[in-house]
């Protein structure tokens, strides 16, 4: 009986540990998102600034190059949020032609940041640099042609740490969660799982017992008790039939 | 079998205590969860308040700069409205002037935010440039607050509120996922019951049973069969030593009363006439001696056995359906002259083409190699699939891939299915059949909607490797079966139908009637709909994959739920093909919900009346085909006319997505499901007409 | 955000891409590629666009250039020249220039039009209407060009979104067949927008068209609650807006919307524009499908810009107490009298 018990209560556990384990999954994996989101929609608010100064220049007929005012631009939206490492602007070879890291200037992108452009089907992308996020706006001029790309650097460590702390308290609460549950499900399971271990006992008795010419042990209102009714039934009423025989070869003798 | 309910009802009052252990623990992990968001979220969005809130403050300065007047600006109720829409967090935003006064506003003002802007404390600080922003609650509303001040004079405040709630509405979000995975969990819960509770304990209660009602029936025949040593095992071992020791009374009685008989002279004889009688009697009403092998050799346990490795095998293939073709689309490679959709469903259709045409050969060759080497090397084949596929560079190593995951499953499929054509006879085939289905329906109720949310989650190729994972786990229980087949002895080798059958049966009007108009356009819509457009629209309307795993989700549930009652209804009442009927009818209306609306709602209404129609019209059909075509049985075989059956239907399957594919082309997704209910409509309508005549009237065949 | 805005000014613009824009165009040829370009009245910023193209993109080109200076008389001895030297591509200024070199497209000269070279216009306003070409989807034959006016419901949906309106007042010329076509289609766009539109012809003195009772028109158009005075591109229009139409409008307190960037400098409130300088680029553009990509002019739809920029003047809207809506502020070019100087922002 005691294998029966073991392997249910293995059941509740592997169970648990899924349903749990996927809640915490999803519960991580939705904040580390939101907080991405978050994190990347504020580095887009000072990229889509940059990149309207960007065009209303080019409108004006000056080259992507001649940008003067731009590099001084790009230095005030960087200083105006400690999240932006560095903001790049870059040709469609990917060339980077302004940058507020001066070191970067003339060095090529990673492939993946143009390519990632060229995959969105709007003019936001993103991407991820050495240690750090990238969050990308292509710069299209009037007629729809890719003049060049913006390019935000902001640190991963940021939101690695904020999703790193969440995930400490999730799995926290999700172990607890599975502590409590392998603590309860096993009484709770232990209650029901006595009554199929009754009524089976009750069946191994009564079959022990089958054969007895005496008294047969009570019936204790399993759900085998019709069976073996009929069990002890069928068995009498052969016995009966068998007696009879006897009696009559008796009377015979 | 009242044993086998029973067994099922401890079971379900097993899940039942560990569903409820299970959803206090997601409510524990969730309520922490909340207590997670809310702490490190709002400050965030905060942060990101006041970075909106710095440049629409800078266009007010730049617009106060040429000269318009503070109070005096116009739109700016637009430029919130601008911004509310990329940040839906935001719930309110307005300006004041320095005293406090509002000038504009948009969105649900907080209680107390009036009160809030004249604030002296507020007004003071917001005079300050160096103070970049301040927040604080409002009634249910975080206010940030930042000065707007032009070249040293304070112009005014601009306040931006984020609603507290926002929390909530995110981890609503999450709260559909964790609701499927609950449902999932209930499934998997019984489907592991079943298998950890060993296939012993359910064909040990299952012969119980069968030997008690033996003996009421007066049948006290012994059966030599070996007996476990389990619970079960040693009780039956009990009735049997019982059922022995009767046995040896009755040969001793016998052989007195014969021997007495004998040595008797003719009054002796007279005397021993009631013994006689009652051995007589006693022959008619029991059964005694060795038990013949009857035909029907049931093997109950190891027939169950097939249940968890099916399952696992199964469920890897299902948890893609709900983003394979978004993979697909990203792998996608310019073919010329053909549209990209057709080429998206590519891969769907070649895995259909060769599961339909593999299936009739795979038959003959897993029994020639046995049932469990072929479930073997299938597994294997379909695992190596779905590694390659998660690694796939473009799409013409994607069909390489996903052909070898289509022969594995084949392999799997049709030796399970021999399996179990193997252990079960004529009386318990339906049984047999009902585990079967049953494991690959839980299977599909399980595998879309958690494969969405892995691939939402995970990203498509992980996605892929938990399939493998899966399919690898389903090795395993494979290697629990029986090494050696059973054969039942009137056995005929399958054979695939050969190309004059067809063509023959093709013309065939009877057959094509039942085919060509009612299975084939079943098997379109399902593949059609479930496994090309409904992923597929469901991500261009920018939802997840997660949602189209839950659509899925319910058509699955819908079939789980039905078939059996369907089964049930359309056998009792005999007439099969009017359930066919109207089961194509609804199926081929769902799709035209679609006119009303395309919300996600209506597309939840077309799904459920989609695993309506199938369910109603799937249990009845096969049994169609012996009950209408009974002159082709009887030209061609029963093998031959179900092969063909078999073969046109799962074409069907193939057909589906490349029928939804060019519908999408000329008419978008929204046509194209219109059309193909409107064509599954027309089939089912024409069907019924079909039906109606004298001449299809066959000869009902009973289950 | 701003410029998605501007996205939505060009609904009605035929955006077939004719070729790959993002690819990049390397002229890996041996020799500079030849163009014979004739303007009308000298170089405009059209012209710097279209050299500062090649220039930018790297791709070598000899461009020679030739002036009608307003003269239609010397086309024969351009269109000789063309036929002697065998350019690789004829650019052509404005629809007279470019009829004058390919003729209408169902009655073409051979003996004097040029069909065998590829020939891109620029900077003409209306090309189905002037019958350079039958569709703007593709000449048919060796002839593609870029036009310059925003389509007309993108106009009007400009000026909406600066101030809504009910009813808008149009002067035009009735004798200029463009600025008929422009009417009617605003009735179109009235129709499907639903406000109404009041449209005054100039009156006519025999043949003669004058704009003498323009500013009681004027008058008469606010009092009938008219919001807006839409100026068309009409020719005549133009040379009369600097010195009574925009007077008039102002005097009775009636913004003005421009079509064109000419009517934009003579004062109007606002007006969604190409700035030739653009359209210059484009032309190139257009011009290296051609000479790099070897793509047939027959497959070069003929197309606008997709962004065109709207101009808003800031003096005339400080007089007209109708300051722009603060989105503006985003994507707008502001322009303010030279005596102001803007501030930074």
């Amino acid at each position: 009986m005691g294998t029966i018990r073991v392997r249910f209560i293995t059941v509740a556990l592997v169970v648990s540990f899924f349903a749990v384990g996927m809640a915490a999954f999803l519960n991580y994996f939705k904040y580390k998102s939101t907080i991405g989101g978050i994190v990347k929609s504020r580095v887009l608010v000072v990229g889509r600034s940059i990149e309207n100064s960007i065009q209303a220049s080019l409108a004006l007929g000056l080259q992507f190059t001649e940008l003067a005012t731009l590099p001084s631009q790009m230095e005030r939206e960087k200083a105006s949020d400690k999240l932006i490492q560095g903001i790049d602007v870059f040709d469609d070879t990917g060339q980077i032609i302004y940058s507020t890291d001066p070191a970067r200037v003339g060095q090529r992108v990673q492939r993946s940041w143009t390519e990632a452009a060229a995959r969105s089907k709007t003019t936001e992308w993103t991407g991820e640099g050495v240690e750090d996020y990238v969050a990308g706006i292509s710069l299209k001029n009037n007629f729809d042609l890719t003049v060049g790309y913006l390019a935000l650097r902001y640190s991963r460590d940021y939101v690695d740490r904020a999703a790193s702390a969440a995930a400490r308290q999730i799995m926290l609460a999700a172990l607890g969660a599975f502590a409590g549950i392998a603590l309860i499900a096993p009484l709770a399971l232990i209650v029901v799982i006595r009554r199929f271990e009754r009524d089976l006992q009750t069946l191994e008795t009564a079959a022990v017992h089958l054969e007895d010419k005496g008294e047969q042990p009570a019936l204790t209102g399993s759900a085998f008790d019709s069976i073996i009714d009929h069990l002890r039934a069928s068995l009498r009423d052969a016995n009966a039939a068998l007696d009879d025989l006897r009696a009559k070869l008796d009377s015979t003798a | 079998m009242l044993e086998k309910n029973y067994l099922w009802r401890i079971y379900w009052q097993l899940a039942g205590v560990i569903m409820v252990c299970v959803v206090i623990a997601l409510a524990v992990v969730s309520y922490f969860s909340h207590r997670v968001f809310d702490q490190e979220l709002v400050p965030e969005t905060e942060a990101k308040a006041a970075t909106e809130g710095s440049s629409l403050r800078a266009l007010v300065l730049k617009a106060t700069s040429y000269g318009i007047p503070f109070a005096n600006l116009y739109g700016v109720d637009k430029t919130f409205e601008e911004m509310f829409g990329e940040n839906p967090e935001f719930s309110y935003a307005g300006i004041t002037n320095t005293e406090g006064t509002l000038l504009y506003q948009y969105g649900r003002e907080p209680q107390g935010a009036l009160v809030h802007f004249h604030s002296p404390a507020l007004l003071a600080a917001m005079r300050d440039s160096t103070v970049p922003w301040q927040v604080a609650l409002v009634g249910t509303q975080y206010i940030v607050s930042m000065p707007i001040i032009s070249k040293g004079t304070p112009l005014g405040v601009l306040h931006i509120g984020i609603d507290s709630v926002f929390v909530d509405r995110v981890l609503l979000e999450v709260m559909l996922d964790v609701l499927v995975v609950l449902v999932v969990s209930l499934f998997f819960t019984l489907e592991l019951l079943n298998f950890m509770a060993g296939a012993r304990l359910a064909s040990g209660l299952g012969e119980f049973g069968q030997q008690v009602e033996r003996m009421r029936n007066g049948d006290f025949t012994a059966t030599a069969r070996m007996r476990a040593n389990d619970e079960i095992g040693r009780l039956l071992r009990r009735i049997d030593a019982a059922v022995d020791h009767l046995n040896v009374r009755y040969e001793f009685l016998a052989g007195e009363v014969q021997d007495k008989m004998r040595a008797a002279n003719a009054a002796g004889r007279e005397a021993l006439r009631p013994a006689a009688a009652a051995l007589e009697g006693i022959g008619k009403r029991f059964k005694f001696g060795s038990a013949q092998h009857s035909g029907a050799t049931s093997d109950e346990m190891n027939l169950n056995r097939i249940r968890a490795p099916l399952f696992a095998f199964i469920i890897a293939e299902e948890l893609t359906r709900s983003y394979l073709p978004t993979y697909v689309n990203q792998l996608l490679v310019n073919v010329p002259g053909v549209s990209p959709q057709v080429v998206i469903g590519l891969p769907i259709m070649l895995f259909m083409l060769i599961v339909a045409l593999g299936q009739p050969y795979l038959g003959a060759w897993s029994e020639r190699v046995g049932r469990r080497k072929a479930m073997l090397i299938g597994a294997a084949i379909a695992t190596v699939g779905f590694l390659a596929t998660a690694l796939a560079y473009n799409l013409y190593d994607l069909l390489v891939w996903r052909s070898l995951c289509a022969l594995g499953y084949a392999m799997v499929f049709v030796a399970a299915q021999g399996y179990v054509l193997d252990r079960t006879g004529q009386t318990n085939r339906a049984q047999g059949f009902a585990l079967f289905i049953g494991a690959i329906m839980v299977a599909t109720v399980c595998g879309p909607s958690i494969g969405g949310i892995l691939a939402d989650n995970l990203g498509f190729r992980m996605a892929f490797g938990v399939s493998a994972v899966m399919s690898f786990l389903s090795i395993l229980a494979i290697l629990r079966l029986p090494v050696n087949d059973v054969r039942p002895p009137q056995a005929r080798p399958a054979r695939p139908p050969r190309l004059r059958e067809v063509m023959a049966l093709i013309v065939n009007r009877r057959f094509m009637t039942l085919t060509g108009l009612a299975a084939m356009p079943a098997k379109i819509i399902l593949t059609g709909v479930c496994f090309y457009l409904v992923p597929l629209y469901i991500v261009s309307l920018g939802n997840t994959s997660a949602m189209a795993g839950r659509m899925l989700m319910v058509y699955a549930v819908m079939m789980v739920m039905i078939v059996p009652l369907s089964a049930r209804l359309s056998d009792a009442s005999l007439r099969r093909d009017r359930y066919v009927s109207v089961g194509l009818i609804i199926s081929g209306l769902s799709g035209l919900l679609l006119l009303l609306s395309d919300s996600i709602l209506v597309l939840f209404g077309v799904v459920f009346l989609l695993g309506l129609g199938q369910a109603l019209s799937i249990a009845a059909q096969s049994a169609l085909v012996a009950e209408h075509c009974q002159e082709e049985i009887r030209v061609y075989g029963n093998d031959a006319v179900y092969g063909v059956y078999r073969l046109l239907e799962r074409l069907g399957n193939a057909l589906g997505p490349l029928m939804a594919s060019l519908l999408v082309v000329f008419w978008g997704y929204q046509g194209a499901f219109v059309a193909l209910s409107a064509l599954v409509l027309f089939c089912g309508i024409a069907f019924t007409i079909a039906t109606r005549g004298e001449q299809w009237q066959g000869e009902p065949v009973h289950p | 955000m701003a410029t998605r805005i501007l996205f939505v000014f060009c609904l009605v613009a035929t955006l077939l891409v004719g070729g790959d824009r993002d690819a990049l165009a390397q002229y890996s040829g041996s020799r500079p590629l030849r163009i014979y370009a004739i303007t009308f009245r000298g170089m405009t910023d059209v012209e710097r666009g279209f050299q500062d193209y090649f220039a930018a993109r790297r791709i070598p080109v000899q461009i020679t250039w030739r002036d009608l200076n307003r003269d239609s008389a010397r086309m024969p001895v351009f269109l000789d020249e063309i036929r002697r030297t065998r350019p690789d591509l004829v650019y052509t200024w404005g629809t007279s220039v470019t009829l004058g070199v390919v003729g209408a497209f169902d009655d073409p000269e051979p003996q004097t039009h040029i069909a065998d070279i590829p020939v891109v216009f620029t900077l003409v306003a209306a090309p189905v209407l002037a019958k350079i070409v039958p569709d703007l989807k593709s000449s048919r034959r060796n002839v593609t060009g870029v036009f310059h006016v925003a389509p007309t419901e993108a106009q009007i949906r400009a000026m909406a979104s600066y101030r809504p309106f009910k009813s808008i007042g149009i002067l035009y010329t009735p004798t200029e067949q463009n600025s008929v076509v422009v009417v009617n289609e605003v009735r179109e766009v009235a129709k499907r927008l639903g406000f109404t539109v009041v449209a005054r012809p100039f009156r006519m003195v025999g043949n003669q068209v004058t704009a003498d009772g323009a500013p009681e028109m004027i008058r008469e158009m606010k009092e009938q609650k008219v919001d807006w005075l839409y100026l068309p591109p009409d020719s005549y229009l133009g040379t009369q807006t600097q010195k009574i139409i925009i007077p008039a409008a102002m005097a009775v307190g009636l913004p003005t919307f421009a079509s064109t960037e000419q009517l934009m400098d003579t004062g109007a409130l606002t007006g969604l524009i190409c700035h030739y300088y653009a359209i210059g680029q484009f032309t190139a553009y257009k011009a290296e499908q051609i000479l790099v990509n070897k793509v047939p002019p027959s497959r070069i739809p003929i197309e606008t810009l997709t962004r065109f920029t709207l101009q808003v003047r800031m003096d005339v809207a400080e007089q007209l107490r109708m300051p722009p809506p603060l989105p503006m502020f985003n994507y707008a070019e502001l322009i303010v009298p030279k005596e102001t100087v803007a501030t930074e922002k």
